[in-house]
């Protein structure tokens, strides 16, 4: 393919995948009372109609607080899972690949309904956020596994050993040997968990309890009955927020991957 | 300084002994070399002296404790990765800290220890790159600062040369041996090379298919191999047969004095290294068998030649290229009787 028309091309895909961001973000400033587009006027108006309304100023805490439980436990138990699955496995290594992976295999829907059923005949209800948040785990671990396992794989098992015959015990060897070279893995994969739980829908809306939405919920009951620009506004800060803990994480944490 | 004590040392897999009751006596400061073919169970060994695979039975004693049940971490030993297994996340300096703190030494003795170890692998004023901005010869050399920088009981070497060029290999040779003469470090070094092991160590120990084959210096090992298998493994080697009455052996280069205790009418092997050979011109009037020149190969400081003598045994001499011979020619070819070294009956 010749240089300008690979360009051209590489545009046009972009384009195509942000041409429908790029339209939320217009129309949340619009100053009319309605979802159009283009829209009517400019004005932050629908933004302080938003960040007035308490029940998404909630639906944002509850999906801040269980996207961040979500990332922990899925970023723990994924990466322990990547070890397990690149230095142990053994023979046992598709199987545990397999299971990893099958929450992606399987439709989103199938797993939302067997998990309700799971919390409810292991007592444990839809009172509080723990089903949701499980559930939440469940369709996040293989991002982390995924992204572990591949800068695993790129870790010399002699690293290990050389720090073990220079005295380091197991924890040591971890924190201070493998965890920094298989950070960027980790990273990558909570971000994921991060902004996938973030966004999930259906799991959510199988598993919440009563006036405990997250904000893709609450978005979804909103649009139901009203069509104003807030939701517009609601979206775009959302894609804010998301791209912030992207940013911010690769500034404070380092996402460059080590060159060797 | 630690005297190193293997006492029937085996390791099983399952399928059979990978090591096989094997035992050697490290002197304090003695250089040893596990040497072999792969798969003979000189790195098993070596793994089970560091502590990374254990013993099926046996024990390993450093003066005298056995450290079967001590875990790597505990061992105090310095290792030398083949492929030096330096931290990619880490300076010179911050890979050749992480021993000493591991040892919760003090930061100034750290820094101090790290100079004078960097001084002595003659690498002072790397300590703030990485790795990667090293070149293969100076990373050997911080993979050997690492692990000496601890002052370890023992040190072990698990083919460290291997991914070296031929050129800097040989110069590693000599600073691995002379900086192990000066700290006076108990050490081990597995190698399948044996030029690496008959060069850098104080005694070698041969191994095949998991046991000992012989145990001796350098020169035993090359003048005085204990069978077949170790003559033809360690250097090149002409293996003469001959049939034994009254002592004397009869072979195509005469008949060869033998000590030792051989029947009369037994064929027996005899080893004889090709540098052991004198060839002459045919007619110098000197002691020595006939042979035909078959071909020839000259490499600069010295010449190999293939000959055929009577009865068709042919045989490899290796001389200074002071008097060439050309292809066909006939020559004299003489060995002293000591270089032939009986190998016991033929089979």
């Amino acid at each position: 393919m010749s240089k300008p028309f690979f360009t051209v091309y590489c545009l046009i895909i972009y384009a195509f995948l942000l041409a429908p961001i790029a339209v939320v973000v217009i129309a949340s400033f619009n100053a009319g009372a309605f979802l159009t587009f283009p829209p009517q006027g400019l004005s932050f108006r629908w933004y302080l109609v938003f960040f007035n309304n308490e029940v998404f100023m909630r639906a944002i805490r509850t999906s801040l607080w269980i996207a961040a439980m979500t990332t922990v436990i899925s970023g723990i138990i994924g990466t322990m899972a990547a070890m397990f699955y690149v230095t142990h496995a053994g023979r046992l290594k598709e199987t545990v690949r397999v299971a990893m992976l099958a929450p992606l295999l399987l439709p989103e829907v199938l797993t939302a309904i067997s998990l309700l059923f799971f919390v409810y005949s292991v007592g444990l209800g839809t009172q509080n956020l723990v089903g949701m948040i499980v559930g939440h785990v469940l369709i996040t671990l293989p991002f982390v596994f995924i992204n572990v396992s591949a800068s695993m794989e790129s870790y010399d098992p002699a690293w290990s050993l050389a720090a073990q015959s220079l005295g380091a015990g197991r924890f040591t060897r971890f924190r201070r040997i493998m965890l920094p070279l298989i950070k960027p893995g980790v990273i990558g994969g909570c971000l994921f968990a991060f902004i996938i739980s973030f966004d999930v829908f259906t799991i959510s809306f199988m598993l919440k309890g009563v006036g405990m939405s997250t904000l893709p919920i609450q978005l979804f009951d909103y649009l139901r009955t009203n069509f104003t620009p807030e939701a517009a506004a609601v979206s775009t800060c959302s894609i804010v927020l998301t791209m912030a803990v992207v940013i911010i994480s690769e500034k404070v944490l380092g996402l460059r991957i080590h060159r060797f | 300084m630690t005297e190193v004590s293997i006492e029937k040392l085996t390791k099983d897999y399952g399928q059979g002994p990978a090591v096989n009751s094997i035992s050697i006596r490290i002197a304090e400061g003695e250089f040893i070399s596990l040497l072999g073919p792969s798969g003979c169970g000189k790195t098993t060994t070596l793994k089970m002296i560091a502590g990374f695979e254990d013993a099926t039975a046996g024990a390993i004693r450093f003066d005298g404790r056995d450290v079967v049940a001590v875990p790597v971490e505990k061992r105090d030993i310095g290792m030398v990765f083949q492929n030096y297994a330096l931290f990619p996340h880490m300076t010179v300096e911050k890979n050749l800290a992480f021993g000493l703190e591991m040892r919760k030494t003090p930061k100034d003795e750290i820094r101090i220890r790290i100079a004078k170890v960097l001084d002595m692998v003659q690498l002072t004023g790397y300590s703030e790159r990485y790795p990667r901005q090293l070149s293969g010869g100076q990373q050997q050399r911080v993979a050997l600062a690492r692990a000496l920088v601890i002052e370890p009981k023992i040190l072990l070497l698990d083919e460290p040369l291997a991914n070296l060029d031929a050129k800097l290999r040989e110069e590693m040779r000599v600073f691995i041996r002379d900086l192990q003469r000066r700290v006076g470090i108990t050490t081990v070094y597995v190698t399948h090379d044996q030029a690496e092991a008959m060069t850098m160590s104080d005694r070698v120990v041969v191994m095949f298919g998991g046991r000992i084959a012989q145990i001796g210096t350098p020169s035993d090992i090359y003048e005085r191999p204990a069978n077949l298998e170790v003559a033809e493994f360690v250097g090149q080697v002409n293996i003469i047969r001959g049939k034994v009455g009254n002592r004397v052996v009869s072979t195509a280069f005469g008949d060869v004095p033998v000590s030792g205790d051989f029947a009369d009418g037994a064929e027996l092997m005899l080893a004889l290294r090709p540098e052991a050979v004198e060839l002459l011109p045919i007619n110098s009037g000197a002691m020595g068998a006939q042979a035909k020149v078959l071909s020839s190969y000259y490499s600069g400081s010295l010449v190999d030649y293939r000959l055929e003598l009577a009865g068709g045994v042919v045989v490899n001499v290796q001389t200074f290229p002071r008097t060439r011979f050309a292809d066909g020619e006939q020559v004299l070819v003489h060995a002293p009787a000591d270089r032939f070294w009986p190998l016991g009956s033929a089979a």
